[in-house]
């Protein structure tokens, strides 16, 4: 057997797009052949990806200009997700950004003096020390430069509706040479190896080395699928009118039965509403959300969603891409980090050479079901740490806690440290966030902090604080950021 | 103000006053009253001449001055390890402390490099494309240049010192800090009823010393770690047969190589370690395989100088105890665990396990936390385990078919693991690369590639770059390397005009 010199994927919408294009333009130099099998859309109006900040390196290497993008979609910027209770627990609110908080001290971490200055009296929160964070509160986007990169990291993800989204992907994927098939559905035919060949409605039949599955229904997919626990199964999603300043992150309200997500486009807030069927009807929920959001929603649509992961996600010739290899529960806004995680590792692992690629598909499987448990720990820690009020809370208090989520969160209540582990892909200072968001100041701090004098942290602490402040002002507001974007591109 | 947090420190040699001295400049001063025990009749085990560039980050946070270490310790350059007839006589390769090559079109060099080799339009050596091989077979040596466009930039450096000498240099550093000094022999350990842990040590002298915590430095004999808490040994013979080293000095020869040289030999295999003054020399060997008495005459027969002392014999298995840190007591050094000098690996095992204590220390009035307890051993666990599949990997893929030894190493069965590692590299040139523990993607290329392991195919992004570029890129890279290596300065020139011990004591030579 030579190599896999042809991939065949089956799916819909964005992922299917971003994907083979991915693929594609990685893959041609190579003389990889890239079909894609597209199955009916089932993106609305309503429906929104908020990203990651590493996404923009997936863009950069399929070649998609950030503002071309932006504008195609009608999509905006996020800083972070800032996490709300509307619960009635009184719990305050606290923001996940996507800046590094503080800037090393003399050659050692930041974070270890500011648990010690707590401990001392500092009334100083963390988002202080973050330009993405400052900046997001004070209603301004951060763009990194020079100076802020001294300091410390800032990214940025985006909010994209998901049909135009799909729609500007799709056009990339054919320029790049991706081959079309649309279907209304298909058949699959199963041969010694794995997938022999697909047979669309309309009677072709497509033959394929590999094939790769992105499909929510894992329609080429045979392994099990391992379920997690999450205290929502359905999904409400709905758009309602934009404010006038558009805000520079996402907004989750924790109500009594879920949680209600706001996120901002350029042209409306989007809204998603997860609860419990077993607690709440469709109804009753669309009655929360609106309350919650306190906006009208329009394009209301409710799905059920099953959180889990593929035992293999690639099995004999198939590769289970995004959905069909690991679906997160929707808090986090992770679905997308999935399927780039996945695209990722199936670029390293491509078999276009090569007399067999047994081992190739030992480390997807091995590399995939490693970086997806360190996601899922990011989420149990959310649901086992959270303190709001009501039914969904209190059962999403009792799921079941992974042995490393219950080391790292004793480890960081101790001493502020984060276990180092491998296969890790959201930074330290997202945890951080996370963990000390809800509630937890770590009893101790690393020894080698207590070195320096006090007088001089606090100095080191104002120097930053200042720095801060007049860099955060200097950055432009959402909108005016996004309206310089609108006009098209001179020269 | 509160009692200073007592540390207790069981023995001297490389790993008490490492762990000495590591916290002494990772802690507070005030918080920590810092006691290390030591008895001139129990003699140190020494071996460890050679280091890995890691200690250079523990000696720069003492704030200790290079060239000043190095005139103390003897200590020479080591550009990484050279191995002589380990795939089968006549082989040899260099495990450098440096890159290979560099990642084009998104894809590690290696790729590249197994894209032109599958193609057949390049025949050379992964060795042939890293500064550090080339410089270490130039019997050259400068400081890396700190323009990273330079291919003089590519490689680190570690050193090769008598070990008995830095122990000196930095207990002489670290009494100087405030660390107490006690000479003595432990004689009883006192533990806690209740708790279990240990309250206090009493001396032949009949002194006793309390402690918070207890540092088990005593080595083989893991007096408190092993024999007082009883934490169990885990035996990893059946990978790494050899039990025995023979240890001899002898006369230096010309040129003053700046690597390690560990050659194969029917019961295991010999190190040379050049120093200022002597070559350190020995024979690790499976008592299985081989006799002292052969041992003896191999090792002896495969000196370049004059012997300068009778061979020393030591005795040992491979292993670590279950956990490095229990109850009260932490184990660093060989009373944590042991595995042989083949990748010089047990002073950064020292280093790694003082750090991570110095970061997870208790505070004054705390008792040992289990939280900390956890991280710390899960590190332990790591460190070893990783060095044990790289250093099994040596012995596994071999070719010296017929002799006992290798026969048996070749055909054992191998930790899962390491086992889909090779099988990953032999598929698609896609070689280890994890974040945690020792030996980065480019120690584990020279390895499979010195030992014969090649792969059938390269990553496809490699075909981002056309043919003609990759060869034309493959070209002037070993032209950059071969000719700067050419014009280095000789070993034995650098170390004469930096550190030569006997010199006068001068600032350090600044690094351009």
């Amino acid at each position: 057997m030579s190599g896999a010199r042809d991939i065949t994927l089956v799916g819909r919408d964005a992922p299917l797009w971003l994907a083979a294009a991915a693929l594609r333009r990685a893959l041609a130099p190579a003389g990889v052949t890239v079909r894609a099998v597209e199955l009916p859309a089932e993106a609305g109006t309503a429906d929104l990806y908020a990203t990651l900040p590493a996404i923009e390196a997936l863009h950069a290497q399929i070649g998609i200009d950030e503002a071309a993008l932006l504008r195609g979609a009608r999509g905006a910027f996020t800083l972070g997700q800032n996490f709300v209770d509307a619960s009635g627990a009184g719990r305050p609110s606290f923001l996940h950004s996507y800046g590094a908080y503080g800037t090393g001290i003399n050659g050692g971490d930041f974070f270890p003096h500011w648990v010690k200055a707590r401990h001392y009296g500092l009334g100083v929160g963390l988002d202080d020390f973050s330009l993405t964070a400052s900046a997001a509160l004070g209603g301004r986007l951060f763009f990194p430069d020079t100076d802020s990169e001294v300091y410390g990291r800032s990214d940025y993800g985006y909010h994209l509706p998901a049909a135009a989204y799909a729609k500007s992907l799709k056009a990339i994927a054919r320029h790049l040479g991706v081959e079309l098939f649309e279907a209304a559905s298909v058949a699959v035919e199963r041969g010694g190896e794995g997938v022999a060949a697909l047979r669309l409605d309309d009677g072709r039949r497509v033959e394929s080395a590999l094939f790769a599955d992105l499909t929510c229904e894992r329609l080429l997919s045979s392994g099990p699928f391992e379920a997690w626990d999450t205290p929502g199964d359905r999904v409400l999603s709905a758009v309602a009118p934009r404010p006038a300043a558009l805000p520079a992150y996402a907004e989750i309200r924790a109500s009594a039965g879920g949680w209600t997500g706001l996120f901002p486009s350029l042209t409306h807030i989007h809204i998603e509403h997860v609860f419990s069927h077993a607690s709440t009807t469709d109804e009753a929920a669309l009655r929360a959300a609106q309350s919650i959001a306190g906006l009208s929603l329009d394009a209301v649509t409710i799905r059920p969603f099953a959180a889990g992961v593929a035992a293999e996600p690639w099995t004999d010739n198939v590769i289970a891409l995004g959905d069909a290899a690991c679906v997160f529960d929707p808090a986090h806004g992770f679905a997308l980090h999935a399927l780039q995680l996945c695209i990722v590792h199936l670029l390293a692992a491509y078999p276009a050479d090569g007399a067999g690629y047994a081992a190739r598909r030992a480390e997807y499987n091995r590399v995939l079901r490693s970086h997806f448990a360190r996601v899922a720990e990011f989420q149990a820690a959310h649901h086992a740490l959270q303190r709001y009020s009501g039914a969904f809370w209190d059962s999403a208090r009792a799921l079941p806690m992974p042995d490393e989520l219950a080391h790292r969160i004793d480890l960081f209540t101790a001493r502020g440290e984060l276990p180092p582990l491998e296969d890790e892909s959201l930074p330290p200072d997202s945890w951080r966030a996370l963990l000390v968001g809800h509630g937890i100041l770590p009893q101790s701090w690393r020894p080698a902090a207590d070195r320096l004098p006090p007088d001089e942290v606090k100095a080191h602490f104002r120097k930053m604080l200042g720095f801060v402040r007049e860099a955060v002002l200097r950055q432009p507001t959402h909108d005016a950021c996004l309206a310089r974007i609108l006009q098209p591109a001179h020269g | 103000m509160a009692e200073p947090y007592r540390i207790v420190i069981l023995g001297g040699g490389t790993a008490g006053w490492m762990c000495a001295s590591g916290l002494a400049g990772l802690l507070a001063a005030a918080d920590y009253d810092i006691t290390l025990i030591e008895s001139d009749e129990i003699g140190t085990v020494g071996v460890g001449e050679a280091t890995l560039p890691h200690i250079k980050s523990f000696n720069d946070m003492l704030g200790i001055d290079e060239a000043e270490f190095m005139r103390a310790t003897r200590g020479t350059i080591k550009l990484g390890i050279e191995f002589a007839d380990w795939l089968r006589p006549g082989a040899r390769y260099i495990h450098p402390f440096g890159t290979f090559g560099d990642r084009w079109a998104s894809a590690d060099f290696q790729h590249h490099w197994a894209r032109a080799r599958l193609a057949g339009t390049d025949n050379r050596s992964l060795q042939d494309y890293s500064f550090a091989v080339a410089a270490a077979r130039a019997n050259g040596f400068e400081h890396p240049n700190t323009d990273p466009k330079s291919i003089r930039s590519t490689y680190s450096y570690a050193y090769h010192f008598d070990a008995g000498l830095y122990a000196a240099y930095l207990r002489a550093w670290a009494t100087a800090r405030g660390i107490r000094r006690l000479e003595g022999k432990v004689v009883d350990v006192r533990r806690d009823a209740q708790s279990g842990d240990v309250e206090r040590l009493t001396l032949a002298s009949g002194a006793e010393v309390a402690g918070d915590l207890f540092i088990d430095c005593s080595g083989f004999r893991s007096l408190l770690l092993g024999q007082t808490m009883g934490v169990p040994w885990l035996d990893w013979s059946a990978w790494l047969p050899c039990d025995r080293a023979l240890a001899v000095p002898c006369a230096s020869v010309e040129p003053l190589t700046p690597y390690t040289r560990a050659t194969a030999q029917r019961g295991g295999w010999t190190w040379r370690i050049p120093l200022q003054h002597r070559i350190g020399n020995g024979y690790v060997f499976s008592s299985t395989f081989c006799g002292e008495e052969e041992a003896r005459r191999t090792l002896l027969g495969a000196l370049d100088g004059e012997a300068l002392d009778e061979p020393r014999l030591l005795r040992f298995q491979a292993g670590r105890r279950a956990a490095g840190w229990a109850g009260n007591v932490v184990a660093v050094g060989l009373a944590s665990g042991f595995l042989e000098p083949l990748e010089s690996t047990s002073i950064f095992l020292i280093q790694a396990a003082t750090t991570d204590l110095a970061a997870l220390m208790p505070r004054c009035g705390e008792r040992a936390d289990p939280r900390m307890v956890r991280e710390f051993n899960r590190l332990f666990e790591i460190h070893h385990d990783r060095i044990r599949d790289f250093l099994v990997f040596h012995y596994t893929a071999n070719e010296r078919i017929g002799e006992p030894l290798w026969d048996h190493v070749r055909t054992m069965p191998l930790p899962d693991s390491l086992a889909h590692k090779l099988a990953l590299f032999r598929e698609s040139a896609v070689a280890p690369d994890y974040k945690l523990g020792l030996f980065s993607r480019d120690s584990w290329l020279s390895v499979l590639e010195g030992q014969g392991v090649l792969p059938s195919a390269a990553s496809p992004l490699t075909h981002r770059l056309p043919a003609a570029d990759l060869q034309a890129r493959l070209d002037d890279l070993a032209e950059r390397i071969a000719v700067n290596a050419a014009d280095m300065t000789p070993h034995a020139d650098f170390i004469a005009g930096y550190c030569a011990a006997g010199t006068a004591i001068r600032p350090a030579a600044s690094v351009a």
